[in-house]
């Protein structure tokens, strides 16, 4: 039966990072791209007539099409968001039958490639900046880039310990009550977090050596240019269409 | 002026291990100073405790004639630049322009691609401008944190092991680089031989200060040594052999620079003439960019 | 638990968001001035403990995993303040660089993961351990154990309620069926919650050897500033169990406003054979449900005073003062 097993993401924070600049996707300015994309997404949400769904479906997948992120990529990605879709989606063909479930299917689909193209083309620090200025409170911003770093840090922390593991024998155990096994587990996750905690407090210092005062604001000079208005006027007025003829197939 | 001046410093953990006894030092505008000692005895603590990171302390620090207090903590920081022993706590932006710019946009300075131009060169990586961080190796990485904290221009740069964990090339161009550098500093390391190549003077600290002088002057208190828990540099070991030996050594050496000096006058003093250079470049440019301490070295043309 | 984007009714992540923004707001004007900055990097690397620890999957029998959700663990260390914004920024985290859980079902996410499961935690947390004080660390654990059981089966009885609802609003355009999502939410959380009490307890008694300073007896009541009089601690643990419950409450209002007549509309269409439905929601179950919400919520009210008024009654007794 199952091991206990761990499932790394850190490849696609690496992923994300080294492409985000070179696409013409990642030129624009992550205020746009943010808010362009979640006008999108609003939109993909709401609709429930299946033409406009699946429309919106292929709008989605034209602009991954479009935003250079490989292929591989856009999978992998999209295959972490899966398992609820998928499992929504059975509990709904069950109870009402499968164009609904396929239409489940379609809908949240549209929604998470956008996003996923909006993740793909725009690197964390660019858009924890731009929520900033878009307003969201600064201890949010600065907690989630904090915490992005210091993710990285406890993976670093966690593979060492592991490989120390398993270069002791240690194979992981049979079941959530195999005490040992358990015991083991637990003492990796505290002693992973009791290391990490002095080395975020280092980083800390480190931030603060140059200057750093807790904000985001500042750091990101970019001003909104006619390529970013272009790129949100084009979303905005694809999502209201969508929305518009929704309504009116409603009516 | 005095940059930076320590009166009876004492600072405890707050699980009351003491971490610093009494430490006086006092640097004027150009003072290369390094702080030596054992792991364990404070020499880190103090670094971070002049950049404002550990109070409350007993006693007075005062930097560019200011006073170092909790409220005043924040404002000094900027005049200081605090090199951390391992760059991965300071390098922090995706690509190596926009971490050195870090420091200078925080600070709302003007003039910021010229400031970062100024220190990639100063630290010697102007061609990784736009590399990315997370790709470099451990030597440019450090590098990338030096140039980020010159970047900031400060009164006083404070090093903490700069040498730790570099490979002998880039050991030999770090100090050679902090050697031609015309800055305020305050190392704290116990490679030894790095610290006598860069450094005027130095301070033996363990707790508390055991003692202070010059390197050549530390070198010969073997007592104080040992009982640091530090080694001494193999130029001097060698050359107390040749004083063993006979040889008329008047000061133990703890440079090559130094080591030469006293080798030629042995040999000279045997009756020999020597005239020497040492250059570590090849003579494909023009100027010699060596400055030239003494007047007799080994040339050797490569 | 991560809800993607489509799946909920418009109204539903609406009213998600509305609570989410409000508790968030509450939050940081309250906590504003109480968070230091050198808090930060500790809150930080907690959360991105969290994070980590939320990708572990452990397996419950059967071949299926379950993972941890961290409410709980997160509010006994650092408070639940703390906690709230902690879990925002790790479900915040997750879906924009992950897509694990959508950005217009953020707000519901957030309010389950983020406010809901560390509120429960704290809330049954701070009123257990009085009572289990006797029973030394023994006791402290199995008040956490319970406290990180409560976060995550309320938790998921508020997705699958908000699931449900969305099912009924929508006339089964969103959401999930009630037979279906309230069940089976509940059923697998009851499950998982084992783990998530298991897991919670060993890292606390793991920390608790390690680094007691995190876990200070005096722990998350003197952070948030508030003394610890044991009456006032009692009182906010119940205060936030009460919250936790008013936010469910919207769900209900918008269920008793839309819902029959969607459930209405759910049974004719499926009586006209628009597809191979098998299973049939009967009327009354949303009924059912909302008043067993409200009978907890009263039960629980009750259970409440009565506890405070024991304890009080003990302390008298025993000339505490």
């Amino acid at each position: 039966m199952g091991s206990v097993g761990f499932w790394r993401k850190e490849l696609r924070i690496g992923l994300q990072d080294d492409r985000a600049e070179s696409t013409w996707l990642g030129r624009l300015d992550a205020r746009a791209k943010l808010v362009g994309i979640l006008i999108f997404v609003i939109a993909c949400a709401i609709l429930t007539a299946p033409e406009l769904v699946y429309a919106s479906l292929v709008i989605s997948l034209g602009i991954s099409a479009v935003s250079s992120l490989r292929p591989a990529y856009l999978i992998a990605s999209y295959a972490a968001a899966l398992p609820f879709i998928l499992l929504a989606a059975f509990s709904v063909t069950i109870t009402v039958g499968w164009d609904r479930g396929a239409l489940m299917i379609a809908r949240t689909s549209a929604c998470v490639l956008a996003l996923i193209v909006l993740v793909g083309t725009t690197s964390s620090f660019d858009l924890f900046a731009g929520l900033r200025r878009l307003g969201v409170p600064k201890v949010l911003t600065t907690l989630s880039l904090l915490v992005q770093k210091y993710i990285g840090l406890l993976g670093q922390e966690l593979s060492r310990m592991t490989t120390a593991r398993k270069a002791r024998g240690f194979r992981g155990g049979k079941s959530l009550l195999d005490k040992y096994a358990l015991r083991v587990i637990s003492n990796t996750a505290g002693m992973v977090f009791v290391r990490s905690a002095g080395r975020a407090d280092r980083a800390y210092e480190g931030l603060k050596s140059r200057g750093f005062d807790g904000d985001l604001v500042g750091w990101r000079q970019t001003r909104i240019k006619s390529g970013d208005l272009a790129f949100l006027s084009v979303l905005a007025a694809v999502s209201i269409s969508l929305l518009a003829l929704q309504a009116g197939l409603i009516a | 002026m005095k940059v930076l001046d320590i009166q009876g410093l004492s600072f405890a953990y707050e699980d009351g291990t003491v971490a610093l006894k009494d430490v006086s030092l006092s640097l004027e505008k150009g003072d290369k100073v390094a702080i030596v000692g054992p792991n364990g005895a404070g020499k880190s603590t103090l670094l971070h405790l002049i950049a404002g990171f550990r109070t409350p302390f007993s006693g007075t620090v005062v930097i560019d004639e200011k006073r170092l207090d909790e409220k005043s903590a924040d404002s000094l920081r900027m005049r200081i630049g605090l090199l951390f022993q391992d760059p991965e706590d300071q390098v922090f932006m995706p690509t190596v322009k926009e971490d050195v710019a870090f420091g200078p946009r925080n600070l709302k300075m003007d003039d910021i691609d010229l400031r970062i131009a100024r220190a990639l060169s100063t630290a010697g990586i102007e061609g990784l401008a736009n590399r990315k961080t997370h790709k470099l190796s451990f030597g440019m990485k450090k590098r990338t944190a030096l140039a980020g904290v010159l970047a900031m221009d400060p009164s006083l740069l404070l090093l903490d092991e700069p040498t730790a964990g570099l490979d002998p090339r880039a050991r030999a161009d770090l100090i050679s680089l902090l050697k031609e550098m015309d800055k305020t500093m305050l190392i704290a390391t116990h490679d030894i031989e790095a610290v006598a190549e860069v450094a005027d003077r130095a301070l033996v600290l363990n707790i508390g200060v055991v003692a202070r002088g010059t390197m050549r002057e530390l070198v010969m208190d073997r007592e104080v040594f040992r009982q640091a828990g530090l080694e001494m540099p193999p130029i001097s070991k060698l050359f107390e052999v040749l004083k063993v030996m006979g040889y008329t050594i008047t000061e133990l050496p703890v440079s090559m620079d130094q080591a030469v000096c006293e080798l030629t006058k042995v040999i000279e003093e045997g009756g020999s003439h020597t005239h020497a250079h040492i250059h570590e470049h090849d003579h494909s440019k023009a100027s010699d960019t060596h400055p030239h301490t003494n007047v007799n070295r080994v040339h050797r043309a490569r | 638990m991560h809800i993607p984007d489509g799946l909920m009714d418009p109204s539903v992540a609406l009213v998600g968001w509305v609570e989410f923004a409000v508790a968030i707001s509450l939050v940081l004007l309250v906590s504003g001035r109480k968070i230091r900055e050198q808090d930060l990097p500790r809150v930080a690397i907690l959360a991105a403990g969290i994070f980590v620890a939320q990708m572990v999957n452990f397996p419950i029998g059967g071949g299926t995993t379950g993972h941890l959700i961290g409410g709980a663990l997160f509010a006994i260390i650092a408070g639940p303040y703390m906690a709230i914004l902690g879990m925002t920024v790790v479900i915040l985290i997750q879906a924009l660089m992950f897509g694990d859980g959508g950005i217009t079902a953020l707000g519901l996410n957030a309010l389950n993961m983020a406010v809901i499961a560390p509120l429960a935690g704290w809330g049954v947390f701070g009123l257990l351990e009085p009572l289990y004080a006797s029973g030394g660390r023994l006791g402290r654990w199995a008040a956490a154990a319970a406290a990180s059981w409560a976060s995550v089966f309320i938790a998921a009885a508020a997705c699958a309620g908000e699931l449900a609802v969305s099912f009924a609003i929508s006339g089964g355009d969103f959401g999930i069926a009630p037979t279906i999502a309230i069940p089976a939410m509940l059923a697998y959380h009851a499950v998982i919650a084992f783990g998530e009490a298991i897991i919670t307890v060993g890292i606390l008694a793991y920390l608790s050897d390690v680094a007691p300073k995190l876990l200070s007896r005096k722990s998350a009541a003197e952070k948030e500033g508030v003394p610890s009089f044991r009456g006032s601690r009692i009182g906010f643990s119940a205060a936030a169990i009460l919250a936790v419950f008013a936010l469910i409450l919207p769900l209900y209002f918008l269920y008793a406003a839309e819902g029959e007549d969607g459930l209405e509309q759910t049974m004719s269409d499926a009586g006209t054979g628009e597809g191979s439905a098998m299973f049939v929601a009967p009327f009354s179950y949303g009924e059912s449900y909302f008043a067993a919400l409200f009978a907890g919520m009263l039960g629980f009210v009750i259970a409440g005073l009565a506890t405070v008024a024991i304890l009080k009654t003990l302390e008298s007794k025993n000339g505490e003062g």
